[in-house]
């Protein structure tokens, strides 16, 4: 435990470099960031800093403007400082990690490291990124403390976003060492780990280039199967991103893609399907015509515009080379899987199917779990490390033997052996032994089913890592209904789990909400309020269920809208008042009710990274009126030394708090959500780990139960009054003069600023919190009865995109 | 009426607040050491001073307290000497001058002094505590507008295009670059300025610097190098940053004494205030103000607009100067002759004061007898003074 990373250097400033850079900068550490001085400079360029430094430099303007975000703020690109590998070779003397990201050449990085090895401070950690060269060539030749501090860390792109890490030790590598930079990297890093071994591409490539390749040759092969209809086939109805096999190609770029299989092809001699690899004539075509995927427009689709301006999505035809227009798939199995409620009854209805797109389907999925089960032992030991690094670095919502178990093992393999496929000795083993599924749950922990000991094994996990899927299994549901649980997640602390979709908060919800304080307060000791569902990033809760305020608005059931909000209202401050200490978990898309969930009943929040956090009500016509507008107020106003409130000029704290409602203001990160005020930066924590944040979460409750845990106090807030709302009044029309804002959006702002000065009141007056809550029901209300709000709110559950009137 | 004589009249440079030269220095520090430089230059002895009329546009903060009498402490002023803060918002400077020669002219004070002082750094536009009223914000929100709605107002209601407003920028930073580099800025007295510079501990210095020029002209400016840039008020809007007065820290001081005073002292009139006019107009197009203002103080003075020599026209925003030369049919030639606003700043407050020495040295190196420093006034006004030189 004594080892620490203060500072890390990473060499290579390309894009996995400037996203590794930008992630170290992210968990707080300082790094170095370096390449090499450009070849072609002058002599006069030769003696300018800049002019040596300008590869370090774009790349880190690079890694600056990315797109998705690779830094979590700005702001933390000055932990980053740059250089060159001439001037500043040196610094790496400093650093505890260097961690390499140069180009994939051999010779290079042997030559690096050469270097490397005579500066370094003894102790400290080397590492390659390279995602195919063997680590023992790297390392060869190289002294002993070395190679006992070297190993292969693995990103995938963009490194912010992809959770997969892949460690791959070296032959000598300490055991102290390969610990150090597992809970290095799951714990202040944020990332999965899977450990892999020293064969070519590792594990995520090597299985994730073995299905394209088979796919790209059937696809060229087969008769009436579009590019299209690949996609569509392998997208969400079999649990994979919707970009799927050739649109996720096209997102890589074609190049990397053959590179990668080319390394597979010529590395892994002894491959028994190596001839899946081999790059079929019309990749090859597209290769040579500089068709390499987004970066050059046209890849395996191509995007145009008709003469009348009409967009055209066109594919590749892998029978003739040329583009033609993508068609729409359509297959039998499609239709069933969209009906399917479960992602196994998805799967299921896609393998199984009778059309030809199923058959196709079924073929090349037989062929991939195939191969993955071939390689155990040959990259990992475990399934579990296959499955999830096709998880964490492909975005598969199940890795493949998790997917065989929802196809079922038993029928598929009888299904393989009636087509002719050869399946491997290690699955029929296990089916022999009476074993039907890799996987099973008992008592809340979960197994895996061993190859190597023909026996189920517990799944390694952080101590912190908890999983509410393995509570729920083993009977810990102590309250529930369809949208929401209450789960026993030991030590006397209960998580309220939303299980709705994309976690909107809905009456039965804010129902349950008013329940869980007294059922708490009778059983337990504390409370967080989290969920772990899927998606990157996910959303914790994306607020209120808007189809059920719409049809409030429809039937202009007032009075039950009334209710409704003062349910949740009610039901938040509650908890935040109760002798129950409570934490919130947010992650991901946590916006609007899911937001005022946060800020309303939480005493503290644990947060992700990648945390979307905002009040956005007024892109749908209304305001937060489940205590956002007065928790914000509330956060902001109690962040202020007590004492100085009432010589502060409130203005300074009302006009950010009022943009943040008025604007929609939304973080994109959680770093970001403390700059803008949603979370704080003394009593909330922020974590990189979402796998961790139950855990992490239920740890806070606990150390608030230890201190003898006494809810705040409540007292009347101090307010901005009318003087506030005058500001609002001026500065709103200024920007409707300026066009910037609509009439309509004028009109809700003012009303946002009253509720949130506290309503008609003078400057620095105290107002008790049940007031405020009364202004948010009443404007919400009015703002209810408007046509305007109305066609806000449909717009946006009819084309998922805010509509300005 | 007693006759009132302008003796002197001074200014600091005008800098670009926040980044220009005078960022660390405080208001009051340019003030008293303009007041106390326009004192030393008439050659009179500060005692005979009766009262300092200080225009300010948002006297509060470092500018609060009362900076007329402050400034004058600090520069030095014995304690018979008094001082007030005068505000009419952009108009400021003139005001007080105004004042200080109705003084004089009332026959309440032999000498007294006019001057302007306006840190747009320390204190910002609208001042650091704005609090529009509840009410009358809902029932007329012009009372509050912004300048830069002004301005397009006055471009869509007028029709002042994008490109008429990009060249005359263009042309006044050409005028003022002329200017420095002719040395006509005779109005100038190189003011001592202080930074704050980092020591290699990490602590900071307090040093002393002379500052020379106006900070903000930038020579080479073209009317297509600037016509990329979008309007930040409107959008769409004509109104850039380009074409709009900079906002800029800077002071001005101007003595004047009665004809009886000069005798006695031994003082050099040089001009004299022959009228002085406010006009009102609507808010939201305050930028006309000078088309109203001129005229009525050409009235008074019984002049007509083609016996003007020179003008300073304050060119809060190009949109606005542009309408009111049209509208008063003022020979272009004659106007801003060194250079307005857009090139050399607008320090709110010290405007009047600023534009009244730079159009007296004007007039002096061109041998013109009549001058007008115009402008417009946030609220919706304008104001207009006429000098006759002697």
């Amino acid at each position: 435990m004594s080892r620490k990373i203060s500072k890390a250097a990473v060499i290579g400033s390309g894009i996995m470099g400037g996203g590794i850079a930008a992630l170290l900068a992210g968990a707080g550490v300082k790094v170095l960031l370096l390449d090499i001085v450009p070849f072609n400079l002058t002599d006069e360029e030769k003696k300018d800093p800049a002019a040596r430094n300008r590869i370090v430099e774009a790349g880190m303007q690079a890694a600056l403007k990315s797109q998705p975000a690779l830094f979590y703020t700005k702001k933390q690109a000055a932990l980053v400082s740059t250089g060159n590998l001439e001037d500043d070779f040196d610094k790496l003397a400093d650093c505890d990690w260097i961690c390499e990201v140069v180009v994939e050449n051999l010779k290079i990085k042997q030559d690096l490291f050469k270097r490397i090895d005579g500066i370094r401070k003894k102790g400290s950690i080397i590492s390659s990124n390279t995602s195919g060269i063997p680590l023992y060539k790297i390392s060869e030749g190289l002294s002993e403390d070395f190679k006992k501090h070297f190993l292969g860390t693995h990103f995938f792109n963009p490194v912010r976003w992809m959770h997969l890490l892949e460690l791959i030790p070296g032959k000598e590598t300490t055991q102290e060492v390969l610990d150090f930079m597992e809970r290095f990297g799951e714990v202040n890093l944020g990332k999965g780990i899977v450990w892999a071994k020293d064969t070519p591409n590792f594990i995520g490539n090597r299985i994730g280039i073995q299905g394209i390749g088979k796919i790209m040759q059937a696809v060229a092969t087969a008769d009436g199967i579009t590019v299209a209809d690949v996609d569509a086939l392998f997208g969400p109805a079999m649990g994979r991103p919707r970009t799927a096999i050739f649109g996720t190609s096209d997102l890589v770029g074609l190049d990397t893609m053959v590179h990668v299989a080319a390394n597979s092809y010529d590395l892994c001699p002894d491959d028994e399907m190596k001839d899946t690899l081999v790059i079929p004539e019309f990749v090859k075509k597209l290769v040579a015509d500089g068709n390499l995927g987004n970066k050059s427009k046209a890849g395996f689709y191509k995007k145009e515009k008709t003469p009348e301006g009409k967009r055209l999505k066109l594919m590749i035809d892998p029978k003739t080379g040329t583009y033609v227009e993508a068609n729409k798939p359509s297959f039998p199995c499609l239709d069933a899987a969209k009906k399917a409620a479960t992602p196994a009854e998805k799967m299921q209805a896609v393998v199984y199917g009778e059309d030809a797109g199923a058959k196709f389907a079924w073929e090349c999925t037989a062929n991939a779990l195939i191969y993955c089960a071939n390689r155990i032992p040959e990259i990992s030991d475990t399934l579990v490390e296959i499955d999830n690094a096709m998880k964490w670095g492909y975005g598969w919502e199940s890795g493949p033997f998790e997917s065989w178990d929802f196809i079922g093992v038993k029928k598929s393999v009888e299904k393989m052996e009636k087509d002719g496929i050869a399946v491997p000795a290690n699955v029929k083993a296990m089916l022999a032994g009476g074993n039907e599924t890799f996987y099973k749950i008992e008592k809340g922990v979960q197994y895996y089913y061993d190859f190597a000991s023909n026996s189920y094994q517990k799944v390694k996990l952080n101590k912190s890592a908890l999983s509410l899927v393995a509570c729920k299994a083993d009977n810990k549901v102590v309250k529930t209904c369809p949208s929401v649980s209450l789960i026993d997640i030991g030590d006397g602390v209960f998580c309220v789990e939303f299980t709705t979709k994309m976690n909107a908060l809905n009456r039965e919800i804010i129902e349950f909400m008013g329940n869980v304080k007294d059922y708490v307060m009778a059983n337990g000791a504390g409370l967080v309020i989290g969920n772990q569902a899927g998606g990157m990033p996910g959303a914790f809760s994306a607020g209120a269920d808007l189809s059920y305020v719409l049809k409030l608005c429809k039937d202009k059931n007032y009075a039950e809208m009334d209710d409704f909000l003062k349910l949740a209202q009610y039901g938040l401050q509650d908890l935040r008042y109760s002798a129950l200490p409570v934490v919130a978990a947010p992650y991901g898309m946590t916006l609007g009710g899911g937001c005022e969930v946060c800020l309303g009943a939480a005493d503290k929040i644990v947060a992700t990274g990648d945390t979307m956090m905002g009040l956005v009500e007024i892109g749908v016509g209304l305001l937060p009126a489940g205590g956002g507008c007065l928790n914000l107020w509330k956060k902001f106003l109690r962040a202020l030394p007590a004492g100085v409130e009432k010589d502060t000029d409130l203005a300074k704290l009302f006009v950010p708090v009022f943009l943040n409602v008025a604007m929609a203001k939304y973080s994109m990160s959680g770093a970001n959500a403390i700059e803008n005020g949603h979370l704080s930066a003394l009593v909330d924590r922020i974590i990189l780990n979402r796998d961790l944040q139950i855990g992490e979460a239920k740890k806070e409750v606990l150390a608030m139960v230890d201190a003898g845990y006494a809810p705040p106090m409540k007292r009347p807030l101090t307010v901005m009054g009318e003087g506030g709302q005058g500001m609002i009044n001026a500065e709103i029309y200024n920007m409707q003069c300026g066009g910037f804002v609509s009439e309509y959006d004028a009109f809700l702002a003012k009303r946002i600023a009253y509720v949130i000065s506290g309503g008609q009141v003078k400057e620095g007056s105290e107002v008790v919190e049940e007031a405020i809550l009364a202004l948010e029901r009443e404007a919400f209300i009015d703002f209810a009865k408007e046509e305007k709000t109305i066609a806000r709110i449909e717009s946006m559950l009819t084309t998922g995109k805010p509509l300005r009137n | 009426m007693r006759e009132a004589y302008i003796v002197e009249s001074v200014r600091t440079p005008g800098c670009k607040n926040k980044r220009g030269k005078f960022k660390d220095t405080r208001p009051e520090d340019l003030l008293s050491f303009i007041l106390k430089s326009c004192v030393e230059k008439a050659g009179i002895n500060p005692a005979e001073i009766d009262d300092v009329m200080v225009g300010c546009a948002f006297p509060e903060a470092e500018q609060g307290i009362n900076i007329g009498r402050i400034a004058s402490k600090m520069a030095g002023f014995p304690d018979s000497v008094c001082g007030a803060t005068v505000n009419r918002f952009c108009s400021s400077g003139i005001e007080a001058i105004a004042l200080a020669t109705l003084r004089v002219q009332a026959g309440w004070s032999d000498v007294a002094m006019g001057a302007g002082i306006e840190s747009m750094t320390f204190v910002p536009m609208g001042g650091n505590k704005p609090r529009p009223h509840p009410e009358f914000s809902k029932e007329d929100p012009t009372a509050y507008i912004s300048m830069g709605i002004t301005a397009e107002n006055v471009a869509s209601r007028y029709n002042v295009t994008r490109q008429e407003c990009d060249e005359f920028a263009a042309k006044s930073n050409e005028k003022a670059a002329i200017a420095q580099k002719n040395g006509w800025f005779t109005e100038i007295v190189p003011t001592p300025a202080v930074k704050f510079v980092p020591q290699a501990d990490g602590t900071f210095k307090k040093e002393t610097f002379i500052v020379s020029e106006d900070d903000g002209v930038r020579p080479g400016t073209t009317a297509e190098g600037i016509a990329k840039l979008s309007s930040p008020f409107k959008f769409g809007g004509v109104a850039t940053a380009a074409n709009s007065s900079q906002t800029t820290d800077g002071a001005a001081a101007t003595l004047v004494a009665s004809k009886e005073a000069c005798e006695r002292l031994g003082l050099k009139p040089v001009a004299k205030i022959i009228a002085y006019a406010v006009a009102g107009c609507k808010s939201d197009e305050m930028g006309v103000g000078p088309k109203y203002a001129i005229p009525k103080a050409l009235k008074i003075a019984g002049l007509t607009i083609d016996q003007i020599d020179a003008f300073e026209l304050n060119e809060a925003f190009a949109t606005q100067a542009i309408h009111c030369v049209k509208e008063l049919g003022i020979d272009i030639n004659k106007v801003n002759l060194n250079g307005g606003a857009i090139a050399l700043g607008h320090p709110l407050g010290c405007t009047g004061a600023k534009i009244t020495a730079t159009l007296l040295s004007v007039l002096k190196r061109t041998g013109g007898k009549y001058g007008i420093v115009s402008m417009c006034i946030g609220g919706g006004m304008g104001a207009a003074a006429i000098f006759e030189m002697v």
